[in-house]
């Protein structure tokens, strides 16, 4: 998969005189390349030239008025000495973890539940979808308004007798919070498609199992799951890079606070560069941004494509 | 995929319980399930409700003590001085308008990108999978003086093609379309070929209809992204008649004091064009589960 | 702007004889400064949003019309939460408007920077910088002032005064005049008649700082730490003295009277309405400006509130802070619509009793309170007194670090219970690093 210029042309079967066959596939790898080069240009031109000039930024001195200085490596050496963005870091990783570890599991489980025969089952599938249509600005005023001290969240804890909560006016709960309403909206996202994964598993396996006598759960372990194996890599690659982006809901549910409590590090890299007028600084933190998703998707993809290479 | 029958093979024999006995947990299970998912989904309407009923509260009753659960009486003022104080009708066209351009482009874009990332080899495929991985990777924040400048070059700021053009097609569909199409089997494309199918035929006619799920959950994401941009238009729009949604939304959140029933109200009529949506597609999505012959 | 015309004269002389309280000039509208541009021009200006000055200033818009026939103005409303962002990429890439509205406490930063395009005299009828400021009350434009020129105009100064709810002060028995705090020690002695609680619930607080913003805690924490004899910035800028022992003695106060009138977990206060608290009854007391008296009579409190100076360590030696609102021009525009851009500030700051009525923003400019307007604005003489020992809002090139380091300070004591002084140790520690990079 990765090493296509050594790999055997296995997806083209024609097979007879070579002459024939080489013109075949090489028309045909033409037609591949044609239908993938508008998406090129219009990345090309949109996200990677950007792209390679915000990299460039970081190397240099740049407060948005005057044009930027070249600056070498000091942005990130200072970074890594500078304690608001190791704590910024820490959170954003704390963020990851706890809002990607638990999306999976459930938007598994709740994709299989839905992927068998129940009472009001579209109905039902319709509701737990509903957070993913919420717009984020929406759902992070709804959300604000919610975990109020008095609020509707601290209401409904209250009738199995828990004390109020502080949600997002503790430093020790506020992260939490907004993890929560990370996994709130990611799970049916992500339920969606999983769901769109399990449908493209032919029935026939599934009659096969069952003729085994295979149980519900055996049939999950040695048949599902193997065969989810790509839309499992799509959902743990975009969960992470969704969740090392999230920026809009900390900014208008805490600001960062209390006391640093909730500022992520992209919500960081903004104030950098558009409150304290650091473009070279803040380019250069995304870059730790941008190495760590890339490392992370990089073995991601790696792990799985081998295995999917050698079918 | 051509292993997972192999996968099926080698499974140890399970014990074959009774009839009625398996029946019964069966429908033991149904049952878990359905409370379960009935639990989930009210945790998931719960933001809905609350956000709906505020809308209907007045002022007086909106923080009252303990918690009003229904407002009384329903009070729908809010939604008539919400909607007058902006216009309202210009920033739901423009931002419908953005929206379904972006969404059908990315449809047909990234299927076709996908398509070529898994059924076609050619020098570089894997190279360029990667890169269009990592176009994913950078916040907005820091490419965005970058893109603006790009945008200024083309004569782009204030027109529709400055909100539409550098979002055509995304990574994430990209990347979504390539893992779906992965589980389609190449026989199918192989015999096409056989029949004498032309390319483009085959992809038009026999792959767009096997990725129908998936391409129902990239409108979804695709037009739901594109109907919460924020902060590029907020750069790049000046003009009151491009304005789109969110960007009135947000003027409703003034230093000054915010109305929430209004907020709250602006906040549904904002909501709504994504629910009607979905449950349109939602039609799309259970046709298409029963197009690739789950059993049910 | 060196060119002198009879008509410049004329009409500087006309300024110097008819004393008006007319901030932007006193050139007569009708007659436009010599260098006015004749041919078309089109200025874009950009402004925060705020229902009553959104409407106030379109109006102004069509009013210029009038008088400036050949001047077409482009107005975009921002909500004030976004309008930093948007006009930050704008003077990046060089697309800015050609008047800006920011805050006050960005001016020292756009300075700093070179964006800003110094007040044109010739337009304002002045024949220098000092003559303008005359114009306005001591230190009026205190925030605006680089080098000795004027780089923007307040179109408002908020003074920050003492509200309080009637009704509660009614339901303890007490009267809102008489029984208002005049210190902190009285706010602590109030703290328990007023504040309410059931159960674990804190249904009333007697009075509550902010906390929706770091903006709004050095509001706060700024004139605590001025009462204490103290200051947060040199007179330069170049200096912090966050951890200082009037700046600890503050925090201290700010942690102690929290205890016993507030509730630092209970709040519906947002940046988008920090007066909410108040507005719902579920603070007896609250600090804020001038502003929020509209506000405040359009909600369900109606007029049944009092305003008194702002809570004081010693009455005799009283400090208060006073921020505000600018106008800006962009430097980066042609000539003509520099000129342009001026003319249009002159014109729509010319009436500060309009600016009142129809907006409730005070203009810092003397006079303000003979009007007919002030008098009839509710405790305009408890505003005018509190500017009078008002403080600008700290001014620094790294303002918004320095609130940031300062607001994280308060949230670590009141929220963390860390001990003041370590909280603002670690405060003084990371603004001397943002000051050093400053000054290498």
């Amino acid at each position: 998969m990765t090493a296509p210029a050594s790999s055997k042309d296995r997806a083209v079967s024609v097979p007879a005189v070579r002459g024939v066959r080489w013109s075949l596939a090489s028309k045909q790898a033409a037609f591949g390349v044609a239908i993938i080069v508008p998406t090129l240009g219009i990345l090309a031109i949109f996200r990677f030239l950007p792209m390679v000039q915000a990299l460039y930024l970081s190397l240099t001195e740049y407060d948005l008025v005057h044009p930027p200085k070249f600056a070498g490596l000091a942005n990130f050496a200072s970074l890594l000495q500078d304690p608001l963005f190791l704590k910024s870091a820490r959170v954003s990783l704390m963020y990851v973890l706890f809002s990607v570890v638990p999306v999976i599991p459930l938007s598994l489980g709740l994709a299989a539940l839905f992927n068998r025969p129940l009472w009001l089952r579209n109905v039902l599938r319709s509701a737990v979808f509903m957070p993913v249509v919420m717009p984020a600005v929406v759902m992070a005023v709804v959300w604000t308004f919610m975990y109020q001290q008095d609020g509707v969240v601290n209401t409904i804890l209250s009738w199995f007798g828990v004390d109020p909560v502080p949600w997002l006016r503790s430093s020790a709960t506020s992260l939490w919070a907004v993890i929560l309403i990370g996994i709130w909206r990611a799970t049916p996202y992500y339920m969606v498609i999983f769901l769109a994964g399990l449908q493209a598993i032919p029935a026939d396996y599934y009659d096969a199992a069952q003729m085994d006598g295979a149980g519900t759960w055996a049939t999950f372990w040695h048949i599902t799951l193997p065969l989810l194996r790509p839309t499992l890599l799509l959902v743990i690659v975009m969960n992470v890079i969704v969740a090392m982006k999230v920026f809009a809901v900390p900014l208008i549910m805490t600001g960062g606070g209390p006391a640093d409590s909730t500022r992520v590090l992209p919500l960081f890299i903004y104030q950098t560069a558009f409150e304290f007028f650091d473009m070279g600084r803040a380019a250069a933190m995304s870059v730790f941004l941008f190495v760590a998703v890339m490392l992370f998707s990089f073995v991601q993809v790696r792990l799985f494509t081998r295995q999917d290479d050698n079918r | 995929m051509t292993n997972a029958t192999g996968t099926v093979g080698p499974r140890a024999p399970a014990k074959r319980p009774a009839g009625s006995w398996r029946t019964l947990r069966k429908r033991q299970g149904s049952i878990v399930a359905f409370i379960v998912l009935a639990g989930v989904a009210c945790v998931t309407l719960l933001p809905f409700y609350w956000m709906a009923s505020s809308s209907l509260r007045t002022m007086e009753t909106m923080f009252s003590l303990p918690i009003q659960w229904i407002p009384d009486p329903p009070n729908w003022k809010a939604y008539v001085l919400a909607w007058k104080a902006q216009d309202f009708s210009r920033y739901l066209l423009n931002s419908g308008f953005v929206a379904v351009a972006i969404t059908l482009s990315n449809l047909l874009l990234c299927s076709l990108a996908g398509y070529s990332l898994t059924k076609f080899r050619y020098r570089g495929r894997g190279v360029m999978f990667l890169l269009i991985l990592s176009t994913m990777m950078l916040p907005l924040e820091v490419t965005m003086v970058p893109l603006f400048l790009i945008i200024k070059k083309l004569e782009w700021a204030n027109t529709y093609q400055g909100l539409i053009v550098p979002f055509l097609v995304d990574g994430f569909g990209v990347f979504l379309m390539r893992q779906y199409m992965l589980s389609i089997p190449n026989d199918i494309i192989d015999s096409a070929r056989i029949d004498g199918a032309s390319e483009l035929r085959i992809f038009w006619m026999i792959v767009l209809p096997l990725c129908k799920p998936a391409l129902v959950a990239l409108a979804v994401f695709t037009f739901r992204e594109a109907w919460d941009m924020y902060i590029w238009p907020l750069i790049i729009i000046t003009k009151d008649s491009l304005r789109t949604l969110p960007l009135g939304i947000s003027l409703f959140m003034s230093s000054y004091g915010t109305s929430w029933d209004q907020l709250m109200a602006i906040a549904v009529i904002g909501t709504l064009p994504m629910i009607l949506l979905f449950f349109f597609l939602q039609r799309a999505f259970i046709q298409g589960i029963a197009a690739t012959g789950l059993k049910e | 702007m060196k060119r002198w015309s009879m008509k410049h004269v004329a009409s500087s002389l006309a300024a110097a004889a008819i004393l008006t309280l007319n901030a932007g000039g006193t050139v007569s509208a009708a007659e436009p400064p010599a260098n006015f541009p004749k041919q078309p021009v089109t200025i874009e200006i950009w402004w925060h949003e705020y229902g009553p000055f959104t409407a106030y200033v379109k109006e102004l818009i069509e009013a210029y019309k009038k008088v400036r026939p050949n001047v077409t103005i482009n107005p975009v409303v921002t909500s004030s939460g976004d309008i930093n962002q948007k006009l930050t990429v704008a003077l990046a890439t060089g697309t800015g408007p050609d008047i800006m509205d920011q805050d006050a406490s960005f001016y020292e930063l756009y300075y700093a920077k070179g964006v800003l395009e110094p007040l044109n005299l010739d337009v304002f009828g002045a024949k220098s910088y000092d003559e303008v400021a005359a114009r306005y009350t001591p230190g009026g434009l205190a925030a605006a002032t680089f080098g000795g020129k004027i780089y923007a105009l307040p179109y408002q100064g908020n003074s920050m005064s003492l509200f309080i709810s009637n009704k509660a002060f009614a339901e303890a028995g007490l009267n809102p005049v008489k029984d208002a705090p005049k210190t902190w020690n009285d706010m602590i002695a109030l703290g328990p008649k007023l504040k309410k609680v059931q159960g674990t619930r804190t249904v009333q607080k007697a009075f509550d700082f902010p906390y929706h913003s770091p903006r709004w805690e050095i509001q706060m924490f700024q004139p605590l730490v001025e009462q204490f004899g103290g200051r947060l910035l040199s007179a330069d800028g170049k200096r912090a003295y966050i951890n200082s022992p009037e700046a600890v003695k503050a925090l201290t106060l700010w942690r102690d009277v929290t205890k016993v009138t507030g509730d630092p977990k209970t709040t519906m206060n947002t940046p988008s309405n920090p007066n909410q608290d108040f507005i719902d009854g579920r603070t007896a007391m609250w600090v804020t400006g001038p502003w929020a008296t509209s506000q405040i009579q359009q909600s369900q409190v109606k007029d049944a509130f009092t305003v008194v100076s702002y809570p004081q360590v010693d009455p005799a030696k009283p400090h208060t802070i006073v921020y505000g609102w600018m106008w800006g021009v962009n430097k980066a525009k042609p000539e003509a619509q520099k000129i342009v851009a001026w003319d249009f500030i002159r014109f729509m700051l010319a009436k500060p009793d309009d600016w009142l009525a129809k907006v409730a923003f005070v203009q810092p400019v003397k006079g303000v309170n003979e009007t007919a307007v002030a008098k009839n604005f509710p405790f305009f003489d408890v505003h005018m007194k509190d500017v009078a020992t008002a403080t600008w809002y700290i001014r620094s090139e790294y303002t918004n670090e320095i609130g940031q380091a300062v607001g994280r300070a308060i949230e670590r004591t009141v929220y963390d219970g860390m001990e003041p002084k370590a909280s603002l140790d670690q405060a003084q520690a990371e603004v001397d690093k943002v000051l050093k990079k400053a000054a290498p």
